[in-house]
């Protein structure tokens, strides 16, 4: 019984994770470059849900609407700013780059909202499903994450735009030559990788108290994530989340809390060693 | 009139100079072969015309205008399309996929439909692996989806780099005859070829490319009886 609802639990937040390391996921598999400001914008995706619904008054999920779009236009002026100009060096250069961009939000973020911990105030009680209690506000961010991705998935299959990209990841001097702008369409990657973690981070504010430096675990898990499922695989990342969030949910049934990490980044060498193109990627 | 014009044209890579000052000029209508021996610098010179690579010195003239500095989505939508050496295709997309990808720009974009149909007509096989993955084709058919793909982007002028590579006589053959039955449609097009004697038999005009230059030109079935070029190209 306490397995199950533990287990439920953890599911429930894997699908959110899921969320974050998709966006993760999608801008390596389309540019190779492995975005350390993925944690940083996670934490901007709690504050600005947070702001919308202290300041304004607006309902936390619909405050990610306007988070998500604040995601997308941070994530262009990052890629202009930072990333587009070592696009074609090798992998060091991007990754101090987006080293950079983590250190400089991290330092406005702390002068601007210090490091002291919110949360946002919003109950929604829970629901009861024979011996399970399930919070409103988990079964809500899983809806919210099940929209975002099915929404990724429909864009980047039946989309101009979407297929662009997917065109771009495969072959980007092909794509040059069929007329595609590569520019632009990286740029557009990066504004939706950054926009799924802002997301992410906007549903996570919804149940965990948050500070700007809340967002460094959750990039770390997005990792763990991204190898489990398959670095540059959007469904990947999804299962991996599950995989992910049903550990943490089961494994302080069985040992102190402590150990989850030390599980989770077992798992993660564990992968990396065995089947290092992921659980669901080829060979 | 001229479709095409290459002024002067240098390039290479990171200091290796290739190209040293190429002319070349391509009529509308006409079907030319660019021969060089292996290494010449035939697919650096189309990497160049193209935007690919950015040319050191010279003009690439298109319809009358410059595009010496334009980058190459900008060229494919004015209408220069390529088809790649080694293909490079879409593997992870499918064929219809890559079909659309072709049509990206909005010139082709307007008609898609009939661009499709008749690449179907030209080649069936497509048709029936229109749902599969480009990757998982064979090598034939994928040069079928790389010639296709180029064609849906309605080009004015197509470059086919080693277009017969890797296929057996009789694929060759085929795609040999697609290029002189869209010859008929008044396509401009510019071929480089392994397969030198059948390029120059469905040619109009030709070029040699030797040590950086254009070494010799003329129309194709002149340089089919040139000497040095039997000797050299054709192995006679
Ligand atoms: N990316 C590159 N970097 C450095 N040198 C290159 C690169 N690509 C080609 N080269 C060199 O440039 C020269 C010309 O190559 P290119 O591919 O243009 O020849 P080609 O005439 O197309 O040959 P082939 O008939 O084999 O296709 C060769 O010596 C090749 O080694
Ligand atoms: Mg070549």
């Amino acid at each position: 019984m306490q397995l199950i609802s533990s287990l439920t639990d953890g599911l429930l937040l894997g699908f959110v994770y899921g969320v974050a390391a998709m966006g993760l996921t999608l801008i390596w598999g389309v540019m190779t470059v492995i975005n350390l400001a993925h944690g940083p914008v996670i934490a901007l995706g709690m504050f600005g849900t947070y702001l919308f619904f202290t300041h304004l008054g607006l309902n936390p999920y619909l405050a990610l609407a306007p988070v998500a779009l604040f995601g997308l236009l941070l994530g262009f002026i990052i890629y202009g700013m930072a990333v587009h100009r070592v696009i074609n060096a090798p992998h060091l250069s991007s990754l101090l780059a987006t080293f950079a961009v983590n250190m400089i939000i991290i330092g406005l973020g702390t002068a601007i909202f210090s490091t002291s911990p919110q949360n946002i105030d919003y109950s929604l009680g829970s629901m009861q499903i024979g011996f399970l209690t399930i919070p409103f506000s988990r079964l809500l961010a899983t809806l919210g994450a099940v929209l975002f991705t099915a929404a990724l998935y429909l864009f980047l299959y039946f989309t101009r735009p979407g297929k662009a990209i997917r065109a771009v990841a495969n072959n980007r001097r092909a794509a040059e030559l069929m007329g595609i702008p590569s520019s632009q369409v990286l740029a557009l990657s990066f504004g939706l990788g950054t926009m799924l973690a802002a997301v992410a981070g906007g549903l996570i504010a919804t149940f965990f108290p948050f500070t700007i430096l809340s967002g460094g675990p959750y990039e770390l898990k997005s990792f763990v994530i991204c190898v489990l499922g398959g670095l540059g695989n959007p469904l990947g990342a999804l299962l991996g989340g599950l995989i992910l969030g049903g550990l943490e949910g089961l494994i302080p049934t069985f040992m102190p809390v402590s150990w989850v990490p030390v599980v989770e980044f077992g798992l993660f060498v564990l992968v990396l060693l065995v089947k290092p193109s992921g659980l669901l990627g080829a060979k | 009139m001229n479709l095409l014009e290459i002024n002067d044209l240098t390039s290479g890579y990171e200091g290796v100079q290739i190209l040293w000052g190429v002319n070349l000029s391509l009529e509308k209508g006409k079907l030319t072969t660019l021969v060089g021996s292996n290494g010449v610098g035939k697919t650096t010179l189309l990497s160049t015309v193209m935007g690919l690579l950015r040319p050191w010195q010279g003009t690439v003239n298109f319809e009358g205008k410059d595009v010496t500095n334009l980058p190459a989505h900008a060229r494919a939508k004015a209408g220069m399309v390529l088809v790649p050496e080694g293909r490079q295709l879409f593997t992870e997309m499918t064929v219809l996929e890559n079909l659309e990808m072709g049509a990206f720009s909005p010139r082709a974009r307007v008609s898609f439909k009939q661009n499709l149909d008749k690449v179907f007509e030209l080649f069936p096989r497509l048709k029936e692996r229109a749902k599969q993955k480009a990757g998982t084709l064979s090598g034939g058919e994928q040069q079928m989806v790389a010639v296709s793909r180029g064609l849906m982007a309605e080009p004015e002028i197509l470059f086919l780099d080693e277009l017969s590579l890797g296929l057996s006589p009789l694929l060759a053959l085929t795609l040999f005859e697609s290029l002189t039955r869209l010859k008929k449609t008044g396509l401009t097009m510019l071929l480089v070829e392994q397969n030198v004697s059948m390029a120059l038999a469905v040619s109009d005009y030709a070029y040699v490319l030797a040590e950086g230059r254009v070494h010799l030109e003329g129309p194709a079935r002149d340089l089919l009886k040139n000497d040095e070029v039997r000797r050299t190209y054709l192995g006679i």
